[in-house]
């Protein structure tokens, strides 16, 4: 097992850890961090799992979506704007 | 990917998927669907499948907003 295998290893395993926690925690806004840490392993992932120029795109996009998407929620369970 | 990857992102998708079934709470649902769209894009990488990766990681967040617009007008109604 080489330099690159075992990163993409260490990223799995912190990819599931952060899965278990998100499941495992009571309380919704503290499930987000949990969430965030599920992306940036998924990100790494994929830049470490296919070597192509065009990963470094989908891994950035991936990052951004699910980065939109974290905050869209928690934008959304703290009530929006108040001026309404 | 070796076998060791598949079975840590399969584990994933699975315990994503039961955790979004048995939860109550909205909020908690759509964060667990997270965690599965976070668990299949590594078997889209391993394929060479680039150009559907970078649509499903577009077009997942969006239709988390769209869920949350209507679970704010739900809320607003009541």
């Amino acid at each position: 097992m080489n330099g690159q295998e075992m990163a993409l290893v260490l990223c799995g395993i912190i990819a599931l850890y952060a899965a278990l926690r998100v499941v495992l925690e009571k309380n919704t806004m503290r499930k987000l961090p949990f969430l965030n840490v599920l992306s940036f392993a998924v990100s790494g992932s994929i830049v470490l799992i296919i070597p192509h120029p065009l990963a470094i795109v989908a891994a950035a996009a991936y990052f951004v979506g699910s980065t939109l998407e974290s905050n869209a929620i928690a934008s959304t369970w703290a009530g929006g704007p108040k001026d309404e | 990917m070796n076998e060791l990857m598949s079975v840590i992102f399969a584990a994933i998708i699975l315990v994503g998927t039961f955790a979004t079934i048995f939860s109550k709470d909205p909020f908690d649902k759509l964060i667990c669907l997270g965690i599965v769209v976070g668990g299949i894009m590594p078997f889209f990488a391993d394929r060479g499948l680039l150009d559907i990766l970078v649509a499903t990681a577009l077009i997942a967040p969006l239709s988390t907003i769209f869920i949350l617009m209507a679970m704010r007008r739900l809320r607003h109604d009541t």
